[in-house]
């Protein structure tokens, strides 16, 4: 009998757990459809800022977000590429590898902030650009980096020997086998950790604050030194901070919910090939 | 030339990451050198003269991680449990996938939540211990938690699934309920893994800076008289990270000394971070293996 209501009872705080974890975070994102749902409009997207968010809407900040993001991923892409397939084609070590993983994961730790004062020192004060789009999305890429390169180690690896033995019978070259067997059957993780990595960085603002956005005045950047963009996550952080008239707070809930679309979108469109690599490695 | 190519990039990165530390370290050299220990230990900042003692941002960061550890790890590792234990496959992808979903939900948006909710309602929750206002270390903690809780549930959904099923069979055909089984069975060979969760997650909270810099209050120079006091977890506070992220940061660059405080700050948060990610990650390989 006592076990018996032991069974019971772990059960249900289990069951308790997981429905307070999955309550809040759906109960989150209902707050926040709901409060910035009536600010969303045509003219929301498309107008720029006005009375110091009090009107207007939030275009080049959607504008600026994406110019950092996809400078971001060029910056990244490369990095990422060239360390996964080290890792994979040519350290022999196991440890060398289990060393490239570990600074990987290592990496993915560091606090966002911190690449924000690095690019604050490396790009903005020393090389003297000031705030710029492209420091920015170089220190977005320091965050991202670990999260696609991981991603594609682990989809290389999945790579069945074979194929590579194959190639290889048929005289490959090292190089060729990389870019016709390794690549394309690897493509899959190198989408899924961009678009994750992209979904968080994104929503990022420590790292930008100090060396890429600002909050009004700023549209397409001219140059490389002194152009900084807007920003969605930097718009909200600093309109959080006097969000006393009711004008504004509106508008914020409304870009609010504009950012955590975009963060969704970008990761439900990572799902369908997460799935199926679940699926793959539980069969 | 793909090698080549390979080659460079990667030790690129590698180069990136290398001149972060030695940045980091260099450029805080001042403040090492003036203060010496004594900037761990100091008690007071005050950059106009030249005062820098980082214990109550150092104090402030573990007290708000933990403050979010203690909410969010019960919550968290019954929730795996649940999810590992007790849902079917289809259904358990289903909640997964909705967690790391998110997961995602950008720290300036919690911090919004907690600007506008969280705040009143500590503040109204805890009214009669007579607090000065909504921004206090719980609140940042508490938000923390919310922030954490995916890392918490993946991570430990991860280490028990580690766990053979063949064993699980094993045990409950010798009679133990699926209780006992959980508890005598999946559950300490995961214990690694739930411990690599709790230390990734503590990572995760110890260097979160958005959320924390908008409810926290930021006030300088807070020390409890009585460290575990739980009382002055209502108090505000300032964190490594919203100190780092202040408008300071701008103001110390061109003051040699002020600027080495804050470089030292963001020093000790990396050596922090780095510590507790590496012991974490060296945890979920055992597990692996």
């Amino acid at each position: 009998m006592k076990r018996r209501a032991l069974d019971v009872f772990v059960a249900a705080v289990a069951a308790l757990c997981a429905s307070v974890a999955v309550g809040i975070l759906v109960g989150l994102v209902a707050v926040i459809a709901q409060r910035g749902a009536p600010a969303i409009s045509w003219t929301f997207l498309t107008e720029q800022i006005r009375l110091v968010g009090a009107a207007g809407g939030i275009f080049w900040n959607v504008i600026g977000t994406l110019l950092l993001l996809a400078t971001a991923l060029g910056v990244c892409l490369p990095l990422a590429v060239a360390l996964a397939l080290v890792e994979r084609v040519w350290l022999r070590k196991t440890r060398a590898r289990r060393l490239v993983r570990t600074a990987l994961y290592t990496l993915n730790g560091v606090p966002t902030i911190v690449f924000g004062i690095f690019g604050f020192i490396v790009f903005v004060q020393w090389c003297g650009w000031g705030k710029s789009w492209l420091a920015g999305g170089f220190v977005l890429a320091l965050g991202m980096l670990p999260t696609v390169a991981v991603a594609l180690i682990e989809r290389l690896h999945a790579i069945p020997a074979r194929y590579v033995e194959a190639a290889a019978a048929l005289g490959l070259r090292e190089s060729q086998i990389v870019w016709s067997v390794l690549l394309p059957q690897a493509r899959g993780g190198l989408i899924t950790g961009s678009l994750l990595a992209l979904a968080r960085a994104a929503g990022e603002t420590a790292p930008i604050m100090f060396t890429a956005t600002i909050f009004a005045g700023a549209t397409l950047p001219h140059g490389v030194k002194d152009s900084p963009v807007l920003s969605l996550p930097y718009h909200i952080f600093i309109l959080a901070q006097d969000s006393f008239d009711p004008a504004v707070g509106a508008k914020l809930w409304g870009a609010a919910l504009v950012l955590l679309g975009l963060v969704f979108s970008l990761s439900l469109a990572a799902l369908p090939s997460r799935l199926r690599a679940h699926e793959e490695a539980h069969v | 030339m793909t090698k080549a190519l390979s080659w460079f990039f990667s030790l690129l990165a590698l180069s990136v990451v290398i001149l972060l530390i030695v940045i980091f370290a260099w450029q805080s050299g001042p403040v090492w050198r003036a203060e010496g220990a004594g900037y761990l230990t100091g008690t007071k900042w005050f950059f106009r003269q030249h005062e820098f003692g980082a214990l109550p941002m150092i104090y402030g960061s573990l007290a708000v991680a933990v403050v979010a550890l203690v909410l969010a790890v019960p919550v968290g590792f019954g929730a795996a449990i649940f999810t590992a234990e007790y849902l079917p496959r289809r259904p358990r992808l289903a909640v997964k996938m909705l967690i790391e979903l998110l997961a995602g939900v950008p720290s300036v948006v919690y911090g919004l939540l907690g600007i506008l909710l969280l705040r009143d309602w500590i503040y109204a929750l805890f009214a009669r211990f007579d607090p000065l206002s909504g921004d206090s270390l719980l609140t940042a903690g508490a938000l923390l938690a919310v922030m954490i809780l995916p890392t918490l549930v993946t991570l430990s959904d991860d280490a028990l699934r580690a766990v053979p099923a063949a064993q699980r069979r094993a045990a409950r055909s010798l009679g133990l309920t699926r209780a006992e089984t959980v508890l005598t069975v999946a559950l300490p060979q995961a214990a690694r893994g739930f411990g690599a969760a709790l230390l990734l997650a503590f990572g995760r909270a110890l260097g979160e800076t958005i959320a924390v810099f908008l409810v926290v209050g930021r006030r300088d120079n807070f020390l409890p008289a009585n460290w575990l006091s739980p009382r002055a977890l209502l108090e505000t506070g300032q964190t490594i990270t919203s100190k780092l992220g202040s408008s300071e940061t701008n103001i110390a660059w061109g003051d040699p000394r002020h600027w080495a405080a804050i470089t030292g700050l963001a020093l000790i948060l990396l050596a922090i971070t780095v510590g507790v990610t590496m012991l974490g990650t060296a945890l979920a390989k055992k597990e692996a293996r």
